[in-house]
């Protein structure tokens, strides 16, 4: 009989650690990951020759990155993989652990990104299906004509939908692993520099480099390794699912996201309702506004009203990006996912500091990706 | 003799005088109608590649969205240029560089139509065209 990850084996984050986030530098991508392995190892209390299977979620560094890097904390012989999945690598990674502690294959499991930006090859490119745009329309243009539609669905204007930029700079300059780190204006988002459509730079994500890394451990492994039950924080539901054929120009996004974030819902037990907050794939703006709309947490064209009531932020009935999200945060591919467990997990434990989100028990790490994928994970309090 | 050419053969001909029709597909076992064409297997039924067919797509629909993109790195064409979304008449969803570099004077739900504009000559001095679309009409 099939089983959802919560009728399996109980798995619990133990450790997290991050190298920030931060433009493209000298610093190889073995520094990157290794700090933020050694920050997860050191908050779980961990050895690495506890850790029994890794896998790093990278898109951009290339074949065979796992063990150039890990192989410095001692060669112990564990299985290792990298796991691709475009802007959802570092959630899948995290999945792929989790799924090996809650099968009983492995006790401790790492999910590490790591990614510095690079010339990549695109499948998607190689199909020798071309169209009539090519590269004419990149991402930002893509969601440029996402946020016209919307606007004018809804009499939303290009304003209200820049607050998003505004509120998640705000977290992200409380959060030193963020690439950036400093509080903007309404007026700063606007002036431009003017990208596609009414998306202004400071409304389009940072791609730099960096990485997160989880540490997901067993009932046993708690026991056993003297790890600290306290800050043990339980996945209670991993779905992950891809785009299907929505007839004329549906949102495809926004129907991705709905159907997995409702299925990752119905696995954990939970209503949009419950969420104390969550890190939702806001490469721009407008994917916040329509993402908390597909997944219920307010009606279609309410989003921006409940973002100027401050709904969203931190003290709010849910906080979106208390990390910074993507747009303050930063998106360095490999390692996004994985920070947002990093994120939810430090809120879950009370240890966010000034982002803490007041009373935090229960949140959703939500990621999509180019194909489309997309990656939901929620994650409780208490072991 | 120089010919015309199109910059995407495989999608519009080049010898059309007016409204140039767009090379689509469609599946023969589900009826989906989808562009651009290819001959891989249905995306929406899975019925394998026998099953598909060529078809044309008349170079008419309503404009579902737009966008001026004022920053870009490729060397094609220029920035600013205006990217719209056209749900086709004939069912598929396309996305299409439009025939006025911004976007005043535009309006979701405007008729559109397709145009074949001069996109310079090849390195055999054929004159290029390229399939835009433009305005038929404002939205009602």
């Amino acid at each position: 009989m099939k089983k959802k990850l919560r009728d399996m084996r109980p798995v619990y984050v133990v450790g997290i650690g991050l190298h920030r986030y931060q433009r493209l530098s000298e610093t190889p991508y073995v520094t990157l990951g290794l700090t933020a392995v050694r920050e997860a190892l050191a908050d779980a209390a961990l050895e690495w020759r506890s850790v029994e299977s890794a896998y790093t979620g990278t898109a951009l560094i290339g074949m065979a990155a796992s063990r150039p890097m890990l192989r410095h904390l001692g060669a112990t012989g564990i299985p290792m993989a990298q796991v691709e999945n475009a802007s959802a690598s570092g959630s899948t990674a995290f999945r792929q652990a989790c799924i090996d502690v809650a099968s009983g294959l492995t006790d401790v499991s790492l999910a590490l990104g790591v990614d510095k930006p690079g010339p990549v090859a695109m499948a998607p490119g190689k199909t020798r299906m071309r169209d009539l745009v090519g590269s004419r329309v990149v991402p930002f243009t893509h969601f440029a004509l996402l946020t016209q539609e919307y606007m004018t669905r809804y009499g939303v204007s290009a304003q209200q939908i820049a607050q998003v930029a505004v509120k998640n700079n705000r977290n992200g300059a409380n959060n030193p692993y963020a690439q950036r780190q400093k509080a903007v204006t309404l007026e700063e988002v606007m002036a431009g520099p003017a990208i596609s459509g009414s998306l202004t730079r400071l409304q389009c994500c940072p791609v730099g480099e960096g990485a997160a890394a989880v540490i997901v451990a067993s009932d046993d492994a708690i026991g056993q390794l003297g790890i600290d039950r306290n800050r043990a924080v339980r996945v209670i539901a991993s779905v992950t699912r891809t785009e299907q054929v929505y007839r004329g120009a549906k949102n495809f996004d926004a129907e991705l996201t709905r159907e997995t974030v409702q299925q990752a819902f119905d696995e954990a037990g939970i209503g949009p309702g419950d969420l104390d907050l969550m890190e939702l794939h806001d490469a721009f703006t407008i994917e916040e506004l329509l993402y908390v709309e597909a997944m219920g947490l307010c009606a279609p064209g309410k989003a921006a009203g409940a973002i100027a009531a401050g709904e969203f932020d931190i003290g709010g009935r849910c906080a979106v990006s208390a990390s910074g999200g993507l747009l303050a945060m930063g998106h360095p591919i490999g390692p996004t996912g994985a920070g947002q467990i990093a994120e939810i997990t430090r809120q879950l434990r009370g240890e966010a500091g000034v982002r803490q989100q007041p009373n935090a028990k229960t949140g959703l790490a939500h990621m999509v990706g180019v194909g489309a994928v997309c990656v939901a994970h929620v994650l409780r309090k208490g072991a | 003799m120089p010919n015309r050419t199109a910059v995407h053969p495989e999608l519009y001909s080049p010898d059309y005088a007016d409204n140039p029709s767009l090379s689509g597909g469609k599946c023969r076992a589900c009826g989906y109608a989808f562009f651009p064409p290819q001959r891989y297997g249905c995306e929406s039924c899975g019925a394998p590649p026998e099953k598909l067919e060529a078809v044309q797509l008349a170079g008419r629909g309503t404009l579902h969205s737009y966008a001026t993109v004022h920053l870009h790195m490729g060397k094609d064409i220029e920035a600013p240029f205006t990217i719209g979304l056209i749900v086709l008449d004939d069912g598929p969803a396309i996305r299409s560089t439009l025939t006025n570099r911004t976007d005043a004077g535009l309006a979701i739900g405007d008729r559109m139509k397709s145009v074949l504009v001069a996109a310079g000559t090849d390195q055999e001095g054929n004159e290029m065209v390229e399939l835009r679309f433009a305005r038929a009409e404002a939205s009602k």
